[in-house]
């Protein structure tokens, strides 16, 4: 795609640091926090369990310090060893054994944590108006649901348990050791502060490219999603290298924005890791000269060596898991966002409806700035067909849309039996309203349950009844397992028409009194067309039937067609009185017979030799 | 849920040793960029680290054993033991730096241009590969699995070096010093080992079940808010019913599972290794005790025992990285190693654009051809019209010529050159198409107009969009050719979609043109316009249509009934009436269906179209 200058604009854009304001690190907490459930005791076994854990560990460390002291004294003795060996042992298994609970219990909160915002995150979606989607890359949704909530395993399964035992424990040791010998103390302890500002300070560094980083994430999904959902073009119009311009920039950027991220964060963070475990520099030479001195003896300076080196361990098993900290903070605090988007209004209600009238009064609406209805105003009363016709672009799947809400009005009003759609529980709507979409989706799943979808608790037969009345039985059955068929992603395994009448079959199920049809029909061959119509026409009794169409013969000998221009109803009234009428109607219909009879080309002057092979 | 990827294990699951060679394979697919190289150093380095730490230690058993031998410290051997402490931490620092960087740099190149490379590699695999598969799949292969990929080659890698650094010296030094003691400390890792290759082994197979469930999840949420409108219209949310849930239950359940599998292994693999502390106790010990080793011997065995196997213990955390890893790794194989069509050695060169299909037969899913015996030809600068019942193969048949598929049987050619012996690129230039479906992407209407001919200029786009009627409705969007269109064309209307992708089409000018219902969504007063214009347009090309149009159809100089896998009839409209076969059937079909009408029950108008 010659995306390149929108592509250049954005890679700059989105390499620049975002210096006013750093990830949020305290988000995976507070998402966490909001989505415990019940698991809070269970997690605060864990980290309970974690620091015996950790505290067990260090039993052998201590162990060993009393043999090695013994030896220098020269008071080694062979129960002393085996006694000092056991208890080396006891802590080993203990400690291994409290820190696998632990860490297997942390891990389960961590799963049910991560499951509950992901169930959260997916159930609050379903609540945004759908004008959230549109302006949204879909790759969005699968990073918000499943990639961001992953990261919080990190915090939730480790960073806690491993994070509170090992600060816990790290500061018990602490205390113990300045109590031995302070000057000892402070110089196995020097270097742990001074690493920890380092690392803030990486990170700061690095945080400043966290924004950038998931941007450029972001975009990198999103590109990728679209290449292969546009394969067919990509294969057809653009088969040479760049042909991904905008996908391989994507991919260059992130590149380039990790890159410049651990550059950023390196030189300091990364010293972190080196100094956290590195004290024995400063011991060594320390306890040397404190021996010389005089003020220490051998087995002190060697426990500082033993457990020196040691200590610290934990805290950098806890710092492992933390050098991508701004990175789960960005996640979680997307996470967050979403969950705080406002859900479209839902007032809860379920009302008894009169009857199943569709009226619209004084409606305008727009998708942006610029209205795209202006006071459209029309009535389709139940057991009627109303037919909306008009211009490519005149705004008749906007009407469509606006009947089940799927997005809500500026201005007059909607209702369904003298109720406003808007003081109607969306559910109850729903219930009220089947709709065939323009654009056919399918799900992944199979035939039968793609069908179902309109009705779950529909038998077997219900299933058949709907297929047989769209017309999809028959090919349906002359696939290899029938209705328990999977289809491919979005049913693209199915040709156009096949896949426009299981969304047929889908609404008819539905069984609901309200049906709006948009272009429900547009790749059905005449057979099936003719077939089709005839089944929709059978279920108009007692129901309200909105129909879009192109195709003119097929609403012909509606109750009401309204035409749609520009956003207005500019005429109505049956086929022959706006025929009569001479106006934008009857124009389309001269179009529309026009169109039907044109040749694509005038005979060609190339006659077929019949060299049929 | 029915369409999960079944995966057979035995092929996917590989040793570490494999799953290492295939990592340096990857590394080596961009040479000359010394990707290899980098990678090597980072884990060089950070040995060298480990060493420099080692080099502390080595100075600390220096003095003590001194000490503990009742010897009195001089300040120069302070000074010295200083000077070696310096350099240790100034090695640590350097190493420590230098590996990350290197370790680092690589990973994220490494990464990129294995993206790079797969995206190149996707685009040439048939279609038939990615219908077969779900997009969502395919993303997570190039977002998450490449991220763990990463992570285990700038952090894995290089921390399994470093475990192996500090042991591997202490191990030496105490071997030298008394081997028996050496032994003793070998005991505990040579038990842990095996352990931690078996759990190792049961994590890859785990591992990448997991991750087959986190696509499927992906690609479930990625469906899940496409098809939003459809959930919100057939209600399902209420009902509980989403679609989404089992596939995050899976997720949390396998995730779960692994864990309760994964953790008594690995706390014993711990536990094993770590009880080599209390076994070297006695050890050393019983030999002190013995007068075997003195008591420097001693003190050095029993200071160095945590340096021997407290990195070791790090590899408990590298394990699942690793393995992670190395399951990534197997998804990615799943999509370099599949075949893509052959490129002919010696591509030919088409003469003229005569279209053959010669007894072509095809099938999508084994056993159930499509195509058996398709055989016609359309001549140069003619048009043909596909016709026949709903799913009766006419798509198919264009999307053979683009070769999306390949045909099983038969050959199809142009220009008398079986298109399997032409260049991708050539025959690319020598079609274009305009699908069933419309796919635009986000990206400015210019863009995707101009996605067919890069470079075209303002102009050139603009007149292709006149033809499509579609500049009118360009000019009243808010930023005209600059408007940005959202994922999937989402803020147009169906029309408007489809008069961009026709745009599209006449933009790239190539002399065949396949067009598949491709005025389906427009309006009368438009499709009358469009025609016109491909009229005008396609005056000199070869023309395939694929049509329901009365006018489209009986002008064609040829029309293809495509029935039963095969062309069932063909010749003029004339020509097949007069034969009163399939086609005049299906005209008859077609008459009686335009008179038809959706009647509303309260209507007594039964209004018969003329
Ligand atoms: N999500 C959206 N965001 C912004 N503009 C939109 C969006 N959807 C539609 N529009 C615009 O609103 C207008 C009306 O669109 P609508 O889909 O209602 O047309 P339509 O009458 O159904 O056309 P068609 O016959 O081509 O399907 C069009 O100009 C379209 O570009
Ligand atoms: N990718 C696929 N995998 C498996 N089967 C497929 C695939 N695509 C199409 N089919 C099947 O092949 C048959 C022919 O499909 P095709 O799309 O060519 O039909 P068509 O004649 O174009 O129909 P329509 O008029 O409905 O578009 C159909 O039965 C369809 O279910
Ligand atoms: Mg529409
Ligand atoms: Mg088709």
């Amino acid at each position: 795609m010659s995306l390149a200058e929108a592509s250049l604009a954005e890679t700059t854009e989105s390499l620049t640091p975002e210096a006013a304001q750093g990830p949020d690190y305290l988000a995976p907490l507070r998402l966490m926090r909001g989505h415990l459930g019940d698991s809070s005791a269970r997690l605060a076994f864990a980290i309970g369990l974690a620091t015996l854990g950790v505290f067990a560990e260090l039993v052998p460390v201590w162990a060993v310090y009393r043999l090695v002291a013994a030896a220098v004294a020269g008071t080694l003795d062979w129960p002393l060893v085996t006694t000092h060996a056991a208890i080396a042992a006891l802590g080993v298994i203990v400690g291994f054994a409290a820190m696998g609970l632990a860490l297997g219990q942390s891990h389960l909160v961590a799963f049910d944590v991560i499951h509950r915002v992901r169930l959260a995150a997916a159930r609050h979606m379903a609540r945004l108006p759908l004008g959230y989607f549109a302006e949204r890359p879909s790759g969005d949704a699968k990073k918000q649901v499943v990639d961001e909530p992953e990261k919080l395993e990190a915090i939730v399964a480790h960073g806690l348990p491993e994070g509170v035992s090992s600060v816990a424990t790290w500061l018990a040791v602490s205390i113990w050791l300045f109590a031995v010998d302070w000057r000892m103390a402070l110089a196995a302890i020097v270097l742990t502060p001074v690493s920890f500002v380092l690392l803030g300070i990486g990170m700061k560094r690095g945080g400043t490219y966290a924004t950038a980083y998931q941007r450029a994430n972001a975009r990198m999904n999103a590109a990728i999603v679209e290449y292969l959902a546009g394969m067919p073009v990509v294969k057809v119009f653009n088969r040479t290298r760049d042909s991904f311009a905008e996908t391989s920039a994507a991919a260059r950027a992130y590149a380039d924005i990790e890159t410049r991220w651990a550059r950023a964060y390196l030189p300091l963070g990364g010293a972190f890791y080196m100094l956290v475990i590195a004290n024995i520099v400063v011991i060594l030479p320390v306890g040397l000269m404190l021996v010389k001195a005089g003020t220490l003896d051998l087995p002190t300076l060697l426990l500082f060596v033993i457990l020196g080196a040691n200590y610290s361990q934990p805290l950098l098993k806890l710092f492992n898991q933390f050098h991508g900290l701004a990175h789960i903070a960005m996640g979680s605090s997307a996470v967050t966002d979403l969950l705080a988007q406002e859900p479209q209004a839902d007032s809860g209600r379920r009302v008894i409806l009169r009857n199943h009238d569709v009226a619209f009064e004084k409606v305008r609406f727009g998708y942006g700035q610029n209205d795209v209805l202006h006071g459209v105003g029309f009535l389709a009363r139940t057991g009627e067909v109303t037919a909306l016709v008009g211009p490519s672009g005149s705004g008749k799947s906007t009407i469509a849309a606006l009947v089940a809400r799927f997005r809500d009005v500026r201005e007059g009003n909607v209702s369904i039996g003298g109720v406003d759609v808007r003081d109607m529980a969306i559910d109850q709507l729903m219930e009220t309203v089947a709709f065939v979409f323009q654009d056919t989706f399918l799900f992944s799943d199979t035939i039968a349950a793609n069908i179902r979808f309109g009705n779950p608790d529909a038998s077997d037969d219900q299933v058949r009844a709907a297929a047989e009345a769209a017309r999809a039985h028959d090919f349906i059955m002359a696939l290899d397992h029938g209705y328990d068929t999977p289809l491919g992603e979005q049913g693209r395994t199915l040709s156009g028409g096949e896949r426009q009448r299981i969304a047929i079959a889908r609404a008819i199920l539905k069984d609901a009194p309200v049906i709006v049809l948009d272009e429900a029909t547009a790749f059905a061959d005449p057979d099936n067309e003719a077939a089709i119509q005839d089944a929709i026409a059978a279920l108009t009794k007692g129901r309200t039937l909105i129909v879009v169409a192109h195709r003119l013969h097929t609403i012909m000998a509606a109750d009401q067609i309204l035409c749609i221009d520009r956003g207005h109803v500019a005429e109505r009234g049956r086929h022959r009185q706006l025929l009569e009428q001479n106006g934008l109607y009857a124009r389309l219909w001269e179009d529309y017979l026009h169109a039907r009879n044109t040749p694509l080309r005038p005979a060609n002057a190339a006659t077929i030799t019949q060299e049929a092979v | 849920m029915t369409g999960q990827t079944t995966i057979a294990p035995s092929q996917d699951v590989r040793s570490d040793v494999d799953s290492l060679r295939r990592v340096w394979a990857l590394a080596g697919l961009q040479r000359g960029k010394g990707l290899r190289g980098k990678v090597l150093r980072g884990i060089l380095y950070r040995f060298f680290q480990s060493l420099s730490l080692g080099l502390a230690f080595g100075a600390m058993i220096w003095v003590v054993i001194d000490l503990a031998a009742g010897q009195v410290l001089d300040w120069a051997r302070i000074g010295q033991v200083c000077a070696i402490v310096a350099v240790s931490l100034i090695g640590q620092t350097v190493f420590s730096y230098l590996s990350a960087m290197n370790a680092w740099l690589a990973s994220f190149e490494l990464a990129s241009d294995l993206r790079l490379a797969i995206l190149d590699h996707l685009r040439r695999l048939p279609m038939g590969f990615h219908l077969a598969r779900h997009k969502g799949d395919t993303v997570t292969v190039l977002t998450s699995d490449m991220q763990m990929l990463e992570s285990f080659l700038s952090d894995a890698l290089p921390r399994i070096a470093q475990a192996f650094g500090l042991p591997v010296i202490v191990l030496g030094y105490l071997a030298w010093r008394d081997w028996p003691v050496a032994l003793a400390a070998l005991v505990s890792i040579a038990l842990g080992l095996p352990l931690f290759a078996w759990t190792s082994r049961r994590l890859a197979l785990l591992g990448i079940r997991r991750q087959d469930t986190q696509a499927e999840a992906g690609a479930r949420m990625i469906e899940y808010v496409q098809g939003m409108a459809v959930i919100r219209a057939f209600n399902r949310l209420a009902k509980g019913e989403e679609s989404f849930r089992a596939a995050l239950a899976d997720f949390r359940d396998i995730s779960v599972r692994m864990v309760m599998q994964l953790t008594l292994p690995l706390v014993l693999f711990g536990a094993v290794v770590s009880l080599g502390v209390p076994l070297v106790m006695l050890a050393a010990g019983a030999r002190n005790l013995d007068g075997a080793i003195d008591t420097g011997t001693l003190v050095t065995a029993l200071v160095l025992v945590f340096s021997l196997y407290s990195p070791l213990l790090a590899l408990i955390s590298v394990m699942e990285l690793t393995r992670m890893a190395d399951a990534s790794l197997t998804r990615i194989d799943r999509i370099m190693t599949a075949q893509s069509p052959p490129l002919p050695v010696s591509p030919k060169e088409p003469q003229g654009f005569a279209v053959r299909f010669e007894n072509a037969g095809f099938s999508y899913v084994a056993g159930k051809p499509v195509l058996t015996d398709m055989s016609f030809a359309v001549p140069e600068r003619t048009m043909t019209a596909v016709v026949g019942p709903s799913g009766s193969g006419k798509s198919t048949v264009l999307n053979l010529l683009a070769r999306f598929w390949d045909v099983d049987e038969g050959r199809i050619t142009i220009g008398g050159v079986d298109i399997r012996e032409m260049s991708e690129e050539r025959l690319n230039s020598l079609i274009t198409v305009v699908f069933q479906d419309v796919f635009l992407f986000t990206g400015t209407v210019f863009d995707n107009i101009a996605f067919a001919r890069p470079g075209a200029t303002q102009a050139e786009v603009e007149d292709a969009a006149k033809a499509a009627c579609a500049h009118d409705f360009i000019m009243l969007l808010p930023q005209g050719y600059q408007t940005r269109i959202d994922e999937g064309g989402g803020n147009l209307s169906g029309g408007e979609r489809q008069r961009i992708s026709i745009a599209r089409a006449i933009l790239k000018g190539a002399p065949i043109v396949l067009l598949d219902e491709a005025t389906a969504a427009i309006d009368p007063t438009n499709e009358r316009a469009v025609q016109q214009a491909l009229t005008s347009l396609v005056a000199a090309k070869t023309l395939i249509v694929v049509a329901h149009k009365l006018g489209t159809i009986r002008a064609a100089d040829q029309i293809l009934v495509v029935g039963e896998g095969r062309i069932a009839e063909s010749g003029s409209h004339d020509a097949l009436m007069a034969a009163g076969g399939r086609y005049s059937n299906l005209w008859n079909a077609r008459a009686r269906s335009e008179s038809w009408r959706i009647e509303g029950h309260s209507s007594n108008l039964a209004t018969r179209a003329h």
